[in-house]
């Protein structure tokens, strides 16, 4: 095993699948900067370069750009409000705070260095935990997924806003995402549901132009609104110092940075919970290490621990959807779907061969993640300061950039003027939810969560009626997300209390 | 404000989630088991922010999200944040009329111009990257289709 780790290493260092690794990394870089420029998307387009390549040069391209997407996503996320990626929306709610605090520099810092410790440990547990991980994947049947869909949403729910009414907007937030997810052909009797006889929505509502509308038209008008910069009036010199604070805060909270890269892994095994559920979970316990009220009321308007948990898990979870990738040709999320096709157009079974006779390949892709993600991380600490400068930037100026590429990045998801229709009705949603005190996170999550838990709530139901609801695992994850409820209500009680 | 825009929000919900169980209820299990089972929490719970909202319970929380700047009355951010609406509902005007590649330019040099009050010389020298960031990028590397406008079609 050892010798098949190095192996690896020597193949991904060959100087092929090293230039194509760094061609991948360059074009993951820009994809992960312009929101609605997907990672998977891109895959799909890149697939049909990699036939001429070898195994090792062809996952050397695809991996080392999907690897850096979401690093760089975040960068998009912390300095505009705007999601470069889907995966990194959760990072908007502490990164631009901080932002705006003129604390770019450190948010940056801290995005960056946790997702380096992210991506090492999906890396890693990519490489130790493929004998281990068929007896986990098989105990998760559907009404276990389901719960789990239920346990992030609760999770996020009552961490998103503190107090009973705050909960309750934030399962009111959850429960609308989890509606909208309903929106399109029922995959289960073929229904057209709340389509309005519009062809647009047979396909649901797309995920890219509902989150940029949600997060970044409030964003935009709060800019015009202030007519200032997102730093507003502080010194230039402010604003650019500080990345260094942010890979000390990475260390600083180092175990909080492992847990969430840990919670990342763990998603990204799960097949079709995805990147997206990844984030918010981490965003979760990151709330939750908290010590107190008075400390948790820092989230959300510039804690830097919201920054490390979403960053650290958007990474880790790549190691961990390619574990049933490459084991048991499952993906566990689009892109996987996607570079699944990659291992048949090289003539590659995903299986026992990945771990036997193909090893050194397999390990070749952790190489990959590692080697990928630390070439991006030094490139961007290289212009880490132009980049935290332009939150300095005359919002007068700014805006009609992020607009362009607001409604470039959501009419690209299918190449429809419906899709900026639902940028602009979604934005002022997001805008009431805003001025309201309403949490968007939890619908984020429900709108990510909707068509997994609806699919698991049906099989389950289907194959086991009232039963599934008696399963070990169904009640010990019903009992984590009562507990996930009632924890924050009795803290805040003692607190008044006391 | 903010209880004027919970009050819309939780009878929004009312409304969509009401719907979404009467329409819901017509169709066969396997489609309406889902909405009918968020469905009905959520009109339950929209009903109690309503009623909480009505009652005069209008604390804000502390949502961990971002929250918009305090420093103005009200009336000055509803102005300002109407005409941030405008412009952006202008864009999209502009680019069902006149298609992406001539209202990506037009916008972005109005913006700077009548709303930014920027010089003529900034004014254009962005507007002129921007656009050739939007066409070499989308339109001459990765060939994204963007339509005619409608008013371009009809010329």
């Amino acid at each position: 095993m050892i010798e098949a780790l190095f192996e690896g290493l020597l193949l991904v260092l060959q100087w092929k699948p090293l230039v194509f690794m760094l061609a991948g990394i360059a074009l993951g870089f820009w994809v992960g900067l312009l929101p609605g420029l997907g990672g998977a998307t891109t895959l799909a387009l890149m697939l049909p370069f990699v036939y001429a390549m070898q195994p090792v040069e062809a996952f050397a391209f695809l991996l080392g750009m999907h690897a850096v997407v979401a690093t760089t996503g975040d960068i998009t996320s912390v300095l505009f409000g705007v999601p470069g990626e889907a995966t990194s929306a959760a990072v908007i709610l502490d990164g631009h705070a901080m932002a705006k605090k003129g604390e770019a520099g450190r948010a940056l810092g801290a995005a960056l260095a946790s997702s380096l410790v992210g991506a090492i440990v999906g890396a890693f547990a990519l490489a130790v935990a493929i004998p281990m991980v068929r007896p986990l994947v098989l105990t998760f049947g559907s009404p276990e997924l389901f719960m789990l869909a239920i346990v992030g949403i609760a999770f996020i729910a009552s961490l998103s806003a503190p107090g009973p009414r705050g909960m309750m907007r934030g399962f009111l937030a959850g429960g609308f995402g989890l509606l909208c997810a309903t929106v399109g052909q029922d995959p289960q009797a073929g229904i057209a549901r709340y389509t309005f006889d519009t062809l647009y929505l047979w396909g649901g509502l797309d995920l890219v132009p509902v989150l940029v509308g949600v997060f970044a038209i409030p964003e935009i008008i709060d800019l015009a609104v202030r007519r200032g910069s997102i730093a507003g009036a502080l010194p230039d010199g402010r604003i650019s110092k500080g990345a260094l604070e942010g890979v000390k805060d990475t260390f600083r909270h180092f175990w909080l940075t492992i847990r969430c890269s840990l919670i990342g892994t763990f998603i990204g095994i799960m097949p079709g919970m995805g990147g997206s559920v990844a984030q918010w979970m981490a965003y979760g316990h990151a709330a939750q290490s908290a010590r107190n009220a008075e400390e948790r009321k820092g989230f959300g308007a510039g804690d830097v621990r919201g920054v490390l948990g979403p960053g650290a898990a958007n990474n880790s979870k790549e190691g961990g959807s390619l574990i049933p990738t490459i084991a048991f040709g499952v993906p566990g999320s689009t892109a996987m779907a996607i570079l699944l096709g990659g291992f048949f157009l090289l003539g590659l079974v995903p299986g026992p061969d990945m771990l036997t006779k193909h090893l050194p390949v397999t390990f070749s892709m952790v190489w990959t993640i590692v080697i990928a993600n630390i070439v991006t991380v030094l490139v961007c600490f290289l212009f880490l300061n132009q980049l935290a400068r332009l939150t300095a930037v005359r919002g007068a100026v700014l805006i009609p950039a992020i607009l362009v590429l607001v409604f470039i990045g959501s009419y690209t998801s299918n190449n429809h003027y419906g899709d900026i229709l639902i940028t602009l009705v979604f934005g002022a949603i997001g805008f009431l939810m805003v001025m309201g005190g309403w949490p968007r996170a939890p619908f984020v999550l429900g709108m990510v969560l909707g068509k997994i838990a609806e699919n698991y709530l049906y099989i389950s139901v289907a194959r086991y009626e009232a039963a599934w609801l008696t399963r070990p695992v169904v009640l010990v994850l019903a009992a984590i997300a009562v507990a996930v409820i009632l924890y924050p209500l009795l803290q805040r009680r003692k607190a008044v209390h006391a | 404000m903010h209880s004027r825009a919970s009050l819309a929000l939780g009878i929004g919900l009312m409304v969509v989630s009401g719907y979404g169980v009467i329409v819901a209820w017509a169709w066969p299990w396997k489609a309406s088991l889902f909405p009918v089972a968020i469905g009905i929490p959520v009109f339950v719970l929209a009903a109690v922010e309503v009623l909480w909202v009505a009652l005069g319970r209008t604390e804000r929380g502390e949502t961990k999200d971002f929250q918009f700047s305090q420093d103005l009355p009200d009336r000055e951010v509803l102005k300002r944040s109407a005409v941030g609406a405008a412009w952006i509902a202008g864009f999209f005007a502009a680019i069902v009329l006149c298609g992406f590649p001539i209202a990506v330019p037009l916008f972005v040099f109005l913006y700077l111009k009548l709303q930014g009050k920027e010089s003529w010389r900034l004014s254009a020298a962005f507007t002129a990257a921007v656009w050739l960031f939007f066409y070499g990028l989308f339109d001459q590397l990765l060939h994204l289709p963007f339509p005619q406008g409608w008013l371009v079609a009809l010329l």
